[in-house]
């Protein structure tokens, strides 16, 4: 006869023999009743572990674990999934289309415009923040002024508004037109009355030649220029003259040390 | 098709049961057990290996609920306040495993040994099957079954080791 082990002795517990194994042991455990005593505490809890979580298998089965109802439900997204595809692909056609139609419409804009728009759009938004206006905090503008040039990839120093009576709050990175360098930087300067102005910065447009712009946009006053280095647009909601004599200052000083750069004019 | 449908639903009583055991929440369960379903039924035609059908569905079961441990412990884990006993006082006569006491002692065990446990005395599978559900040798399993009844039979309060000679 082969030998009880505690594996035996398990496996019969478990009801796992066949019935010559059980009634080997059942022999052996006649005349082992500490040992028997041990199988009927395995079975107890076997029992124990049945009363406990056997009634979960006996109760109603929910529509939604019904396999038809599951199987039923897949093939109707797959069909669904198919149509939508079906439609992308007609809607990407019609896209498409139009776009190549409207060409010369879209380019019609000019990138001063785009830009101008950013600019008063990242003016809103950020002008209305109080804890988080700025990335990095005028108090920095050594930083302030290596990092942002870095980003732009232009020299970019920080006008002193000093004498308009602003002062700078800070400056951020923002993400700008893919096709205009991709990206733009952010300084918002505050006068002791809490109004604020920003200033908009880019790398220097392809074509890099020299504009000016002003604009009021949605209650916003815009000045924008460009030059052979960077573009910028200055954006407040101060009145005409101010925005002016801001702007003014603005450009001089980025201005400096330009080749050939053009006198202001307004 | 359809024959394969009706095999999937006669399988899922023991499903639900099984998932309640390991998740003792019954919304848990029932959620875990949908997505094993769905994810068999997606798959039928692909993936479904050789082999008893309902040892597939628990190996699918038993992965998610895994994968779902596995976030649960980066999250915070939920617990359903049924789920918690009451304290309870050592059953009264020696011998009778009290149930909460049990349920608890469940709850201790390592998850492998739980697995293996519930599949064993739960369901009733044999050694063979829960081995392959769990992909394990043979002998790991059993020594996961000793190493949990030992575990449960200390929790419970119910005297160590009866001295098991081995004998010819």
């Amino acid at each position: 006869m082969s030998e009880i082990n505690r594996d035996t002795l398990m496996a019969y517990a478990d009801g796992q023999l066949d019935n010559a194994g059980r009634q080997h042991v059942d022999a052996y455990l006649t005349a082992n009743p500490d040992t028997a005593a041990e199988i009927a505490l395995m079975q107890r809890q076997s029992d124990a572990i049945r009363t406990l979580f056997a009634p979960a298998g006996a109760e109603p089965v929910p529509a939604r674990l019904k396999p038809r109802r599951i199987a039923a439900e897949q093939s109707r997204h797959r069909r669904g999934a198919v149509g939508w595809a079906a439609a992308a692909v007609i809607l990407l056609g019609v896209g498409l289309g139009a776009g190549w139609f409207l060409r010369p419409v879209l380019d019609s804009r000019p990138p001063s415009a785009t830009l101008i728009a950013d600019a008063i759009n990242a003016h809103t938004v950020y002008v209305a923040e109080n804890r988080h206006a700025v990335e990095v905090g005028g108090e920095d503008s050594e930083h302030l002024t290596s990092w942002l040039s870095n980003r732009l990839e232009t020299q970019l120093g920080m006008p002193n508004l000093d004498a308009e009576g602003f002062s700078l709050v800070g400056g951020r990175l923002l993400p700008g037109e893919p096709e205009l360098g991709g990206r733009a930087a952010q300084l918002m300067y505050e006068s002791a009355d809490k109004e604020r102005v920003t200033i908009y910065v880019t790398a220097a447009l392809p074509d890099g030649q020299p504009a000016y712009e002003f604009t009021r946009y949605d209650g916003a006053e815009a000045f924008y220029w460009a030059n052979e280095r960077i573009t910028c647009t200055v954006v407040g909601t101060l009145p005409e003259e101010r925005m002016k004599a801001l702007s003014r200052a603005v450009y001089t000083q980025l201005t400096e040390g330009d080749d050939g750069r053009e006198r202001y004019r307004s | 098709m359809s024959d394969f449908l009706d095999q999937v639903e006669t399988c899922v009583p023991a499903l639900r049961r099984y998932a309640r055991a390991l998740t003792r929440n019954a919304d848990l369960a029932d959620d875990l057990v949908q997505d094993c379903l769905e994810r068999a039924i997606s798959r039928q035609g692909l993936f479904r290996p050789r082999g008893p059908l309902r040892a597939w569905l628990f190996t699918i079961l038993l992965n998610l609920h895994r994968n779902a441990l596995r976030s649960s412990r980066r999250r915070g884990q939920e617990v359903d306040i049924e789920a918690i006993e009451e304290p309870s006082t050592p059953a009264p006569q020696p011998g009778h495993i009290a149930l909460a006491e049990m349920a608890r002692a469940i709850e201790t065990l390592p998850a492998e040994q739980k697995e293996a446990l519930l599949l064993i005395a739960l369901e009733g599978l044999s050694y063979q099957e829960a081995a392959d559900i769990l992909k394990i040798p043979l002998g790991t399993l059993m020594s996961r079954l000793g190493r949990a009844r030992a575990a449960l039979r200390a929790a419970t309060g119910t005297p160590s080791e009866p001295h098991l000679r081995t004998v010819k």
